[in-house]
């Protein structure tokens, strides 16, 4: 097949060995990939210092945050601002659970996100590479109608939404939870740029070995879209494991609502405990950086030092 | 032209159904409610075009813009940054850039009720820490939160802080798409990086920060929960801060003026549209192999 | 109630669906009740075995336990009437609950506020109590006068008060203490409260400390003024701004500010009074009955004492309370207003008061609040009740609300004569009630 080929040839590519008269960088042990890229451009100096004191920066409030879920609600609120708690008060981990049926919302949250996740990630590639890179009538004017229910204020679909969700009986249900989330207009753009900038060849290719559109999109160019469909699945999963107002209103069941929902409710309209926001917040978000971590170590890097690009 | 048959339209129909029945049609409801005064609780009576009329006479309109444009305008100052920071991170052999991958990542992921509350008081006026370093260098800091101007910048940097993420990521992935083989024939050749950055990275990403750059402006444009988080509903400079999203939700969720809000929906929409339509037909200059 | 969408719009919303071919989407979504049907208040206790499920929605998770309570102790009454207890914070409550009376999908029973009943009750959301108070089985006696009243909309009742909030004054006695400055005793006056709270700022003003504090929420600060000094903050269908009383009580705090009694309205956006207060900084906090919960189980909670407003021309202060409602479009209104009368009994009231969340509006009840800071007399709050006025509303408060925050800071600054303020907020709120 096709993407075997093309996967074989790259691998040749990058296993031929590294030009020799790369510039400057010391060159420790050779013959390796790595190396040969590390012989590139001279030293990473400059690079460690931008980016380790811009990452400090965005990391920042983060952190702090970590302590604030440490702190007393006293400490949390007073002025002037308190930057190390007197006792951490790691009870406040504690107390997220005796607040919130966490690990139900849990369950519901991972529930919605995975369905979400492989359902945009299937319709917005296919409906991506329909629009980057097949002919079809109307074209252009779909594409436009498709991308410009991104430009209404959210708050706009809720009252159609809840009514057709209604409609369908699914008010208070897994699918109704998930229904409007299953279809993404960003996704759809983000993958048809995506496409977009794949060489024609390769398609080329695999209809003179006779594959048919979706063959050629399933088995040569999804492939190659790996790098754009971990970024889709990232703002797909952050998303709808953040999303609020939608699960609040079709939900009328703690159990059944997502952790960013049950998360909301810890915030009260006269009073806030903030440090148990804070620690129930921090665990929230824990499991979606984790994925993040293997996400962008297994998929991004993975791919690249595969060759598959 | 030929077309592509059948394929296509079997390729876009479950997308373009699900999106027709849960986001056009919403749409198209507002359209026709817009056109209308709409009950807080459903009912109506045909209006034509007086909600518009009204809006257009509105300061409310042109202060939202505004306040929109000018975080928008602010938040984009991100992408250039984001992409040179993306360029960083994909250095070949670059130690660290998984552990700055996540650094940058942190804000994205962050939620942003428990992260408002952090920035509120950093940006506090009389005790925060932006205001103490800027006393360090001389410089006497304004109440951010609660000064018309200062309050849209203050938010701006929030929004900025944390896009900066999910632009890297998208960029990140188009730096992918580059072939290594690209810069070595570069080195060959001795350019320099920053001619390598200029000449190879940028326009080969082109795609991508068109990508970013249209998304951003979109989100951008659709300011509001972290206004709201940020600013506070109780604070007196909210009405001068606001957002166009924010005059949206005042007149259509706490004024209960239903038919107005969907009028401003309406022109926000038309708004943003213009503003994408002058994106797609400028990216032809500038945009690469697309 | 059954859906009553004018004909036009199912016309030209199908010829706007058509277009882009989405007949399919007509099926379940053209609804909306527009009118104003209602309920007739119609009441019967049901039989001991009704079976029934009910959802009732709150935004309080607080406040959950004591529900849950309330809840066993109905089901030992009725056994078959499931009680499903829906939170949604506060933020997003009302646009939630706006959503589902759009879609006739309100819960069965459902916590309803001042500044919204008018809303609700006028549109036919709400069903009337009429029936159970005619029944006996509700007593509009055994609550506060002002907070009943609060609940009537076009003289018909729609519910009664589960609990209640005042305004007192947290006091710092610490800080009195440092600053040299006796505490107040029983009742004071306005120029008392001045005096001290300019007194203490000036004599720890190195360590920046404030003697009393402003703010933009009426409830706890403004509100209260206006009505000390013999002003209205609306009265019948007009704004009570224009009355030379109005511009008293909001003089009062533009003149605290002035003499540095008081953090500016900007030091207070970005330091909210009770931040102030609870790092130590602030001696006297004009607050709800609901800080409490804020103070117990802290440092500060020794130090602490409650005083009572001070008087202008008369005593004041602002009372305001959740009512629980039932929704005129349930299926099981039945079981829904039997728990709803449940929830208003001395029963139910003093298992509220005893798991401690709130004050309980059934008089007698409310022991338990007292006692859970001993030493602070907070019984200040529950005597307030005597000369208490209702939060003021209207059908849509939100609207004349956003004129208050948007002009008053313009006066508490000081950077416009306050009568002139007042004027204007008058018209434009004369204006906003005029749409009504």
């Amino acid at each position: 097949m096709t993407d075997r080929t093309t996967f074989v040839r790259t691998r040749t590519v990058d296993s031929v060995p590294a030009p020799v008269l790369g510039r400057g960088a010391p060159s420790t042990t050779a013959r390796t990939a790595r190396t040969r890229r590390g012989r590139r451009g001279g030293s990473h100096v400059v690079a460690h210092l931008v980016l380790g004191v811009g990452g400090l920066l965005m990391a920042f409030p983060f952190v702090w945050q970590i302590i604030m879920s440490l702190s007393t609600n006293t400490e949390v609120q007073s002025v002037t601002p308190v930057f190390w708690p007197a006792e951490l008060q790691w009870d406040n981990y504690a107390r997220v659970f005796d607040r919130l049926p966490f690990l139900s919302q849990l369950q519901t949250s991972v529930t919605i996100t995975v369905i979400r996740t492989v359902a945009q990630i299937l319709l917005c590639t296919l409906a991506g590479y329909a629009f980057a890179r097949m002919r079809f009538r109307g074209r252009g004017l779909l594409l436009a109608l498709v991308l410009s229910i991104l430009m209404v204020p959210s708050q706009v679909y809720l009252l159609s939404q809840y009514q057709l969700v209604q409609g369908f009986g699914l008010l208070d249900s897994l699918g109704g939870l998930v229904l409007p989330g299953l279809f993404s207009a960003f996704g759809t753009f983000l993958m048809r740029t995506a496409f977009l900038a794949m060489p024609a060849e390769l398609e080329e290719a695999a209809r003179l070995d006779g594959a048919n559109p979706f063959q050629i999109f399933w088995k040569v160019m999804l492939p190659l879209a790996m790098p754009s469909i971990s970024v889709l699945a990232i703002t797909t999963v952050l998303w709808s494991w953040n999303e609020l107002l939608w699960p609040l209103v079709v939900t009328t069941f703690s159990e059944k609502m997502p952790l960013s929902a049950g998360l909301a409710t810890l915030i009260g309209d006269r009073t806030t405990d903030y440090p148990v926001v804070m620690a129930a917040s921090l665990l929230a978000m824990a499991p979606v950086l984790i994925l993040f971590i293997v996400l962008q170590r297994r998929v991004i890097d993975g791919l690249a030092s595969s060759g598959l690009k | 032209m030929a077309g592509d048959g059948i394929w296509p339209w079997l390729f876009i129909a479950p997308l373009v159904a699900g999106i027709s029945v849960f986001y056009f049609w919403p749409v198209l409801q507002t359209a026709f409610y817009s056109l209308t005064d709409w009950g807080v609780f459903g009912g109506w009576t045909f209006a034509g075009f007086a909600n518009y009329v009204t809006l257009f006479a509105d300061p409310a309109l042109y202060l939202s813009l505004g306040n929109t444009l000018l975080y928008t305008a602010i938040v984009l100052l991100g992408i250039p940054i984001a992409v040179y920071l993306a360029s960083l991170l994909n250095l070949p052999g670059l130690r660290f850039a998984g552990l700055y991958r996540v650094l940058f990542f942190l804000p994205y992921v962050a939620m942003p009720t428990a992260v408002a509350m952090v920035w509120r008081v950093i940006f506090n006026g009389d005790f925060g820490l932006l205001n103490h370093a800027l006393a360090i260098v001389g410089i006497d800091g304004p109440y951010w939160i609660s000064t018309p101007g200062a309050a849209t910048v203050a938010v701006a940097i929030v929004g900025l802080w944390s896009s900066l993420g999910f632009s890297m990521i998208v960029l990140a992935a188009g730096l992918k798409n580059i072939p290594p083989e690209m810069y070595e024939a570069a080195e060959l050749d001795g350019a320099t990086r920053w001619r390598q950055f200029r000449s190879i990275t940028v326009p080969l990403l082109t795609p991508s920060i068109f990508f970013v750059t249209i998304i951003t402006v979109i989100s951008s444009f659709q300011l509001f929960d972290l206004l709201y988080a940020i600013l506070g509903s109780s604070n007196p400079v909210l009405p001068k801060s606001m957002s166009l999203v924010y005059f949206f939700y005042r007149e259509g969720f706490v004024n209960n003026d239903k038919g107005y809000a969907a009028a401003i929906a309406m022109v926000i929409f038309l708004i943003i549209g213009i503003v994408t339509a002058i994106q797609f037909r400028l990216q032809k200059r500038w945009v690469q192999g697309d | 109630m059954s859906p009553s969408f004018p004909t036009p719009a199912r016309r030209g919303a199908a010829v706007l669906a058509g277009a882009v071919g989405l007949a399919l989407a007509l099926s379940g979504c053209s609804g909306g009740s527009g009118g104003a049907a209602g309920g007739s208040g119609e009441y019967a206790a049901p039989e001991s075995d009704l079976s029934a499920k009910i959802t009732y929605g709150v935004w309080d998770q607080n406040q959950v336990p004591a529900i849950e309570e309330n809840i066993a102790a109905f089901n030992e009454e009725y056994p078959d009437i499931d009680v499903t207890v829906n939170v949604t914070p506060f933020a997003e409550y009302w646009t939630k609950l706006q959503t589902q009376a759009s879609s006739d999908t309100l819960p069965d029973l459902f916590w309803m506020n001042g500044p919204n009943i008018g809303l609700y009750a006028s549109n036919g959301q709400i069903e009337p109590i009429t029936g159970a108070v005619d029944a006996g089985d509700l007593d509009l006696g055994n609550y506060p006068e002002a907070l009943v009243d609060l609940y009537n909309i076009d003289d018909v009742q729609y519910g009664v008060p589960k609990d209640f909030d005042t305004i007192g004054i947290w006091a710092n006695k610490a800080l009195f203490e440092q600053a040299g400055v006796p505490l107040p005793e029983g009742d004071w006056t306005w120029q008392e409260f001045q005096d001290t709270a300019a007194q203490i700022s000036s004599a720890l003003s190195a360590e920046g400390v404030y003697g009393g504090a402003g703010g933009m929420d009426g409830q706890t600060t403004y509100y209260n003024t206006i009505f000390q000094a013999g002003g209205t903050v609306i009265d019948g269908d007009a704004s009570g701004y224009a009355s030379p009383e109005a511009a008293e009580g909001i003089q009062f705090w533009t003149d605290l500010i002035a003499s540095g009694g008081s953090p500016s309205i900007q030091q207070l956006t970005d330091t909210t009074g009770d931040q102030w207060f609870t790092s130590g900084k602030l001696a006297m906090y004009w607050g709800g009955s609901w800080f409490r919960s804020a103070i117990t189980d802290t440092d500060l909670a020794a130090n602490v004492t409650v005083l009572p407003l001070p008087s202008g021309e008369e005593q004041a202060t602002v009372i305001h309370g959740v009512s629980n409602v039932v929704s005129a479009a349930s299926k099981n209104k039945q079981a829904a207003q039997a728990l709803q009368v449940f929830l208003a009994s001395e029963e139910a009231q003093q298992q509220q008061g005893d798991a401690g969340a709130v004050i309980p509006a059934f008089t007698g009840t409310q022991s338990a609040f007292t006692e859970s800071l001993p030493d602070a007399n907070l019984q200040v709050f529950l005597d307030s009740v005597e000369y208490a006025k209702p939060l003021p509303v209207s059908k849509n408060s939100a609207a004349w609300n956003a004129e208050e925050a948007e002009l008053l800071p313009q006066a508490f600054a000081g950077e416009r004569p306050v009568a002139e303020v007042t004027e204007e907020l008058a018209e434009k709120m004369d204006a906003a009630l005029a749409e009504e």
